[in-house]
């Protein structure tokens, strides 16, 4: 009698574990393993990185690494919808990445020495731009960092943010009292409440953050730029198939931003492309998708559901959002930016 | 003089009426009437304050909002906002109501099971099995007319529920096998396991499910790999295993050795006397401390919020990360508060219930 | 018979050697793949790092330390922090959970209704939240610059709370640190050395004798014997800072874990046979003799057991200061796995840390329950 009781235990006990999808791939062929399953793991957050992984009033995922985790989905599987977003903090991306929880990180890594050759990860070429900044409470009036003398500076735990400011504090001979947070939303709501005197950090985050305070004018973000980070979209070591995917689609973002491709004229302008290049990018004529394993028309499918570049940017962290960031360095080589399409031959 | 140390449970029976009692407790000395005065301003000041602050002076609608932080009174009107945030997590918006649902039935299917009636060798495995079957169905989806939503788009109150049942339902088979283990006859296997639970034991629980999302892929075998919550599930159940392990030999221990033997050599096997005989006796015996590691492991599902699952207390804390209601997060936390308040404290209730119909049973 | 006897050893022996082969190729197989995936991803792996020096600062540490200490010494501060918070918050939960004990078994109706409450409010809601809760609270008092102040003395603001400290240099602190254990050695130890009350006041007295001698003589020239905390710039200079990270962990682990510390300590006091009690009375005994000679030491005895099984897990749950920015042992193991790459090794340190910190608060609370029962005995 127990027994079966027993048996019907370890039954149930079965079916919940069978509920939670049996997922993860271990190293290999990233790319195939991708197609295999129909659906790509790219990273979220634990909580809201505001302007790049945020949750809304829906318990939805927007934002910039957001969409560039759809644009990916579409290129290797041709819906945005592949996706499945794992929320994930600062501290556990790079073991989920080499345990095989996730198949990129999209989440504005910035590019190391370290991370780069001890971690076991390849980096992508840079998709964005970060300079690091501070923003200090208004009530301060500091106008450098210099003034900020013996206050307290806030960081995410784990971050390049940590090493970089210590690295500058101490160039610059500052002394300063640190303070690093897990998530982002006890990082905010200690700056909001005043127990930070400043916050470090890369610049569109900042921007985010004094947007969302109760009040962006209590928050002031100080010239200074401490450092310069490119961030990168990060695979495991070995993924060369996923990689190449990853920086065609961000040279095919960038492209069409050049090339004045909209979400809105891309389909008028396959059927009538003014350049051969345009004609390869589009996947009118065959080849641009088949070298990386895709079909021909994965740029065309990524610009028709996100966009271009540009207009990821707006909609996200530009104009367009409750951010209002300017384009800055992230704009396009002739726009004064520092950004640029690969060749496409 | 003894009034000091005789502790109350022991003094008579009161022979006044109820008031004289309560006028006597009160004010029935002179140190006692002092305490009372000096200590009743004290909880009259402290009960007034919070009904002031909750209820009197509160902001209950989302079309007062802007009355919020001026007044002194907390601001509810972010729960109304927001209720769905909290309650649900990621979950997409549209389905949410399949969440609901799941949530009931196994809330529904936690509290038959508390009932005394259920508990038969029959009944509760198929109660349980029914309940986890609609919920898993109900959640995940990808049959029907219902979408596919995967455990990672889990969240709010029903993640919360999901883990907690899951990690009782596998982590009390385990906790017999550790139990049977450690009072196992071959020294080694006894030994081994002493030396598993202790370990386990000792170490943090947000440490061991850690590791279960971070370590575990990378130790084992490709044909072994599962999702992260199934991981951090199954971890937690050996944690919980440890713990009710513990409860469980106790309450072997307290059996006499006699019942064993006569069984044994009546020629039942092994297993049935273990099965039949001692492990019911046992699990009765045990119930309120059973019912009180259930209790702590409610509590403790909140941890997983740390290693980015959207359960409740996560979805809540996403309410106060999001633009607008950022200064609210008395409220939430409170909310928070009273949410897991209401499971736990039923709970507890409920193992002190069984605890005084067991006494009278015995009595 | 001696050959039945003899096969059913060699059974036996068998059965548990098989769990052992078992036991072992299942780690040895969690090694090989381990070893296979690190090596197949090119990840460094080894103890290495723990000589590198880190690049990141601590919030908070015991000991001292910058950006270029190496791993193991940022390691230990998390340590050491971990013990720090852990031990107050053990000593602050056991305070307040006596005082809740006995307002519970207390004649008047107020206190035993407020002493449930408490419990119930408390005990009902998770550790983290509560956590959560008095860190918010905390951050949310006044900035620095319009902080409560007591008598200009003491300050209250979302820095922490900054109290005015006697000076003291590094050299004095450990002597007096080493002076204080022999003073709680001595006590421990008091039934064993003999000692009289009259020792244990002689004891208590050299103490601060010492105390005060070294406060006065082993300044610097010219320092003040007190350390009086004033707003400067953006901060407070001198006194000693408590920040609202440490207080808040310590406030909501101590409030939590006093609600069933109390509850322990309740069963233990009505655990305490009333005949024994009575019988004291009768001896003429007054009533804190009773409680002093007769109710507690019995009642100690009956929940050390519980008692040290919520130590180690107060303990254990200091490892909530990850969430609210507390460097505590689990932080800073988890800043270096991100920071350094190393998972395995550092999730390794973490096991042992923990394993070697509540081995030994488990042990000196199985010393104390060995002891006391021997002396029931006897």
């Amino acid at each position: 009698m127990m027994k079966s009781k027993l048996a019907a235990l370890a039954a149930v006990a079965g079916l919940s574990l069978g509920a939670a999808l049996p997922a993860a791939a271990q190293s290999g062929d990233t790319l195939t393993t991708i197609q295999e399953r129909g659906s790509l793991l790219c990273t979220g957050h634990n909580g809201s990185y505001l302007g790049f992984a945020e949750v809304d009033d829906e318990g939805a995922w927007q934002g910039f690494d957001i969409e560039f985790c759809r644009a990916l989905a579409t290129a290797i599987l041709g819906s945005p919808d592949a996706l499945q977003i794992v929320p994930i903090s600062w501290a556990q991306r790079f073991p989920a990445i080499q345990s095989g929880d996730i198949d990129v990180i999209i989440k504005v890594t910035g590019w190391t020495q370290s991370r780069d050759t001890e971690l076991g990860l390849q980096y992508s070429r840079p998709y964005f731009i970060g300079p690091f900044y501070v923003m200090s409470q208004t009530e301060l009036g500091a106008s450098s960092i210099a003034d900020l003398e013996g206050g307290v500076f806030c960081v995410n735990a784990g971050t390049t943010v940590e090493r970089v400011l210590a690295d500058y504090m101490e160039a610059n001979s500052i002394d300063y009292e640190p303070l690093s947070f897990e998530s982002a939303e006890e990082l905010r709501s200690a700056l909001y409440a005043g127990r930070c005197d400043a916050i470090a950090g890369f610049g569109p985050f900042l921007a985010s953050t004094r947007v969302n305070a109760p009040d962006p004018e209590a928050l002031t973000i100080i010239g200074d730029v401490i450092q310069l980070e490119p961030e990168g979209i990060v695979v495991r070591e070995g993924d060369d198939a996923l990689l190449d995917v990853i920086n065609w689609m961000v040279s095919a973002l960038l492209m069409a931003e050049q090339e004045g491709i909209t979400q809105a004229n891309v389909d008028e302008i396959r059927a009538n492309p003014p350049s051969p290049s345009i004609e390869r990018l589009l996947g009118v004529s065959p080849g641009v998708g088949e070298r990386l394993g895709l079909s021909d028309d994965w740029a065309y499918n990524v610009i028709r559901t996100v966009g271009n570049y540009g207009e990821i940017y707006d909609r996200t962290v530009g104009e367009g959002s409750r951010y209002q960031l300017p384009r800055g360095l992230n704009n396009l080589w002739n726009n004064g930016g520092l950004l640029y399409p690969l060749v496409l031959d | 003089m003894t009034d000091v140390v005789t502790p109350s449970e022991h003094l008579p029976p009161p022979q006044n009426t109820w008031g004289e009692w309560i006028w006597k407790s009160f004010f029935g000395s002179v140190s006692n009437t002092l305490f009372t005065l000096a200590f009743g301003a004290f909880v009259v000041w402290v009960l007034s304050s919070v009904a002031g602050w909750m209820v009197l002076d509160a902001v209950w609608r989302v079309e007062d909002r802007d009355l919020c932080g001026h007044g002194a009174g907390a601001c509810w009107a972010v729960i109304e906002d927001r209720w769905r945030l909290i309650f649900f997590g990621l979950y997409p918006y549209e389905e949410q109501w399949r969440s609901s649902i799941a949530c009931l039935a196994l809330a529904l299917t936690i509290v038959l099971s508390c009932v005394p009636k259920f508990w038969s060798v029959r009944r509760l495995p198929v109660l349980w099995l029914a309940g986890f079957s609609v919920f898993v169905a109900l959640m995940r989806g990808g049959f029907a007319e219902l979408t596919l939503v995967t455990t990672e788009q889990w969240g709010g109150l029903s993640l919360t529920l999901f883990i907690f049942a899951s990690v009782f339902l596998i982590g009390m088979p385990l906790a017999v096998v550790f139990a049977l283990a450690r009072r196992s006859s071959f020294p080694v296997i006894a030994k081994g396991m002493g030396v598993f639970i202790d370990v386990v034991r000792s170490l943090p629980l947000l440490a061991i499910l850690f590791s279960a999302a971070v370590v575990i892929p990378i130790l084992v075998p490709d044909w072994l790999q599962s999702s992260k919550l199934a991981r951090v599930i199954v971890a937690f159940a050996v944690f919980f295993a440890a713990y009710q392990a513990e409860i469980i030999r106790a309450g072997l221990q307290s059996l006499s050795e006699g019942q064993e033997e006569a069984a044994l050599s009546l020629g039942m096997p092994y297993w049935s006397v273990i099965l039949d005989i001692l492990m019911p006796q046992a699990f009765r015996n045990t119930l309120p401390s059973t019912i009180n590691q259930a209790v702590i492991t409610f509590k403790e599902t909140s941890i997983v919020t740390v290693i980015g699952f959207f359960e409740i207390m996560a979805s809540g804390r996403a309410v106060i990360g999001t633009d607008e209601w950022g200064a609210q997060f008395v409220e939430i936390y409170v909310f928070l508060g009273l949410v897991y308040f209401v499971f736990v404290f039923g709970l507890s209730r409920y193992g002190a219930w069984l605890e005084k119909r067991m006494r009278v049973g015995h009595g | 018979m001696s050959a039945l006897l003899r096969s059913k050893r060699i059974q036996s022996m068998a059965i548990q050697g098989g769990f052992v082969a078992i036991f072992v190729a299942i780690i040895a197989s969690l090694v090989f793949t381990g070893a296979r995936n690190i090596e197949a991803q090119g990840i460094a792996s080894g103890f290495g790092f723990l000589e590198r020096s880190t690049g990141w600062p601590l919030a908070f540490s015991v000991i001292e330390t910058t950006p270029r200490s190496t791993y193991s010494e940022v390691l230990l501060a998390g340590l050491l922090n971990t013990l720090l918070v852990g031990g107050l918050t053990l000593v602050f939960a056991t305070i307040l959970g006596l005082c809740i004990a006995f307002m519970r078994i207390s004649n008047n109706l107020l206190a035993r209704l407020t002493g449930t409450a408490y419990v119930e409010i408390f005990r009902n809601v998770p550790a983290i939240l509560q956590v959560v809760f008095w860190y918010a609270v905390l951050t949310h008092l006044p900035r620095p610059r319009g902080a409560y102040s007591v008598g200009e003395v003491a300050f209250f603001s979302n820095r922490g709370f900054v109290l005015p400290a006697p000076v003291l240099s590094g050299l004095d602190a450990i002597i007096l640190a080493l002076g204080f254990l022999a003073l709680i050695g001595a006590f421990v130890f008091a039934s064993r050395l003999q000692l009289t009350a009259r020792a244990k006041l002689g004891a208590i007295g050299a103490f601060v004798v010492l105390a005060v001698v070294v406060w006065l003589t082993g300044r610097a020239p010219d320092t003040p014997l007190i350390s009086v905390p004033e707003l400067a710039g953006l901060r407070f200079v001198g006194g000693v800072t408590i920040p609202p990270e440490f207080l808040g962990l310590l406030i909501g682990l101590s409030f939590f874990g006093a609600a069933y510390v109390g509850e322990i300590i309740r069963g233990g006091l009505l655990s305490v046979d009333t005949g024994k009690l009575e019988a004291g009375a009768s001896l003429g005994l007054s009533p804190w003799q009773i409680n002093r000679l007769i109710r507690i030491p019995l009642a100690f005895r009956a929940m050390l057991p519980a008692l040290s099984n919520q130590y180690i897990w107060l303990m254990k749950a200091t490892t909530l200061g990850l969430v609210i920015g507390f460097s505590d042992f689990f932080a800073v193991i988890s800043t270096s796995i991100n920071q350094s790459g190393q998972t395995l090794e550092l999730i390794a340190l973490l096991m042992g840390g923990f394993l070697i910190l509540n081995y030994a608060l488990g042990t000196g609370m199985n010393a104390i329950n060995q002891r006391l029962k021997i002396k029931g005995r006897s």
